[in-house]
């Protein structure tokens, strides 16, 4: 049960309604709506934080799905865990990034050990990152990929924000899609 | 968007010249159709006086020509006759109250509102005093009628709304029209306007259902927002109605604004106020 009321087609906010127009946007533009004049600008920004851009999209899902169990996010823990199998990562590769099993056996890559690397400095610790963390990172990744996926850790750690604080529900779809690949 | 497009949006007739303020949502009446839900318990979302004044001062700078206040119900606020005072030094303003708070003893708070630029509409449902105070409560009838020319010989500019679930024209509103005109107001300072189906109304199946392009789309500014139109800031079972909700931002004012210009050009052709809703 989310803390803040869950706004609905018929109480969405006129400057809202066209994030309502083809049904159930879900809970984070459900929530957002509540204070329209955040919701466009929110939007806009975690879609181009999330979305395509010049690092692969295995690369930005891998981020997400870290970020938000490093943040402790169940809302998007879940929702990523679907979003991941959709974009092609393994079931063992989702358990590593969930810390159900070891994240070398699942990511025999070095680049990607130094992505993960980048990602835990940044999601799951406070102050500095170490400058090792970022030389290995740097070895493997431009730096213009290393700020876009920092762009996106953060995006991510503001949707693991409201999603937390707001305990916003688990949509049914994305439950269901769960069970199917044993992840509940 | 910059503060001149908003400008020259009203000065065009794009979008309207009056900012509506709600002072707060609490009332000493509870009236069968109230849009708010308003009653002595309700919460009272109130707007400070400076919020107020602040709202009349940027309204101008922006290019507006004229600011509403209502409720609940304004007159329950210690400081609102002086606050409307200095609004008016800005801006023309039309205050809309029940009037029963200004009878007897009372009736010096409203020395204030004698100004060129500040009218005071009070609501008055039927020439019947039963079939008024069924609507707006016991002696309402009896209060309004007392007050309106205590008023107008002080010198404040009075209005009538009259507030109806029949056709705006209708014949029956006849002996009301004569009952206002004896009272010493204009025909022209005589409003009718249709129930809305919004707030306690919309409960009580009371009214016209009205969407967003047939209320006007004056800027209204509450505690809880800014909305499209007066009729945007409702209560329904407790809980506001968020639909013609704008922006919770309620200053700086040119932030509403602009969202209300951006919405209004984003409407069809031919949004109009086709129900005589104002």
């Amino acid at each position: 049960m989310s803390r803040t009321q869950l706004l609905d087609a018929d109480q969405a906010p006129i400057t809202a309604q066209p994030y309502f127009a083809d049904g159930d946007p879900g809970p984070i533009v459900a929530a957002l709506a509540t204070v329209p004049e955040l919701l466009g600008p929110t939007l806009n920004f975690v879609g181009a934080a999330l979305g395509p851009g010049s690092v692969t999209t295995r690369a930005k899902e891998l981020a997400i799905l870290r970020t938000s169990v490093l943040q402790g996010c169940r809302y998007c823990i879940h929702a990523h865990t679907a979003v991941a199998l959709d974009v092609g990562l393994s079931t063992d590769e989702i358990r590593a990034l969930r810390g159900d099993i070891a994240l070398e056996d699942a990511f025999p890559e070095v680049s990607e050990q130094t992505l993960i690397g980048w990602i835990d400095a940044l999601a799951g610790a406070t102050g500095a990152v170490p400058d090792d963390v970022w030389i290995a990172a740097r070895a493997h990744w431009p730096e213009h990929a290393l700020v876009e996926l920092t762009v996106t850790v953060g995006a991510t750690m503001l949707l693991n924000r409201l999603a937390t604080g707001l305990d916003l529900p688990t949509s049914d779809q994305v439950t269901a899609r769960l069970r199917t690949e044993g992840f509940v | 968007m910059t503060e001149s497009t908003i400008a020259e949006a009203i000065a065009s007739g794009e979008m309207p010249g009056r900012v509506w303020i709600y002072s707060n949502y609490h009332c000493n009446l509870a009236c069968s159709y109230c849009l708010t839900e308003s009653s002595p318990r309700s919460e009272r979302r109130e707007l400070t006086a400076e919020q107020m004044l602040t709202i009349a001062i940027e309204a101008k700078s922006l290019g507006f020509t004229g600011i509403g206040v209502t409720g609940g119900e304004p007159m329950l606020l210690p400081w609102l006759p002086e606050t409307v005072a200095a609004m008016a030094a800005h801006l023309p303003v039309i205050l809309l109250t029940n009037g029963t708070l200004l009878g007897g003893d009372r009736f010096e708070r409203a020395a204030p509102l004698a100004h060129p630029d500040i009218a005071v509409q009070i609501s008055l449902d039927s020439h019947q005093p039963d079939l008024n105070d069924m609507a707006r409560g016991p002696d309402n009838f009896d209060k309004v009628v007392a007050v309106v020319p205590r008023l107008i010989v002080s010198g404040v500019r009075v209005r009538i709304a009259t507030t109806t679930a029949g056709p705006l024209d209708s014949p029956t509103l006849d002996p009301l029209r004569a009952l206002v005109r004896s009272l010493g107001v204009r025909d022209e300072d005589h409003i009718v306007r249709p129930i809305v189906r919004r707030g306690r109304a919309d409960e009580r199946d009371l009214g016209v259902v009205a969407v967003a392009r047939n209320i006007p789309s004056e800027l209204t500014i509450a505690a809880d927002g800014a909305f499209w139109g007066s009729f945007g800031p409702t209560v329904r079972a407790g809980r506001l109605d968020t639909d013609l909700l704008l922006t919770r931002t309620i200053l700086p004012l040119s932030i509403p604004a602009s969202t209300l210009l951006a919405t209004l050009r984003g409407l069809p052709e031919g949004a109009d106020a086709s129900l005589g809703i104002r």
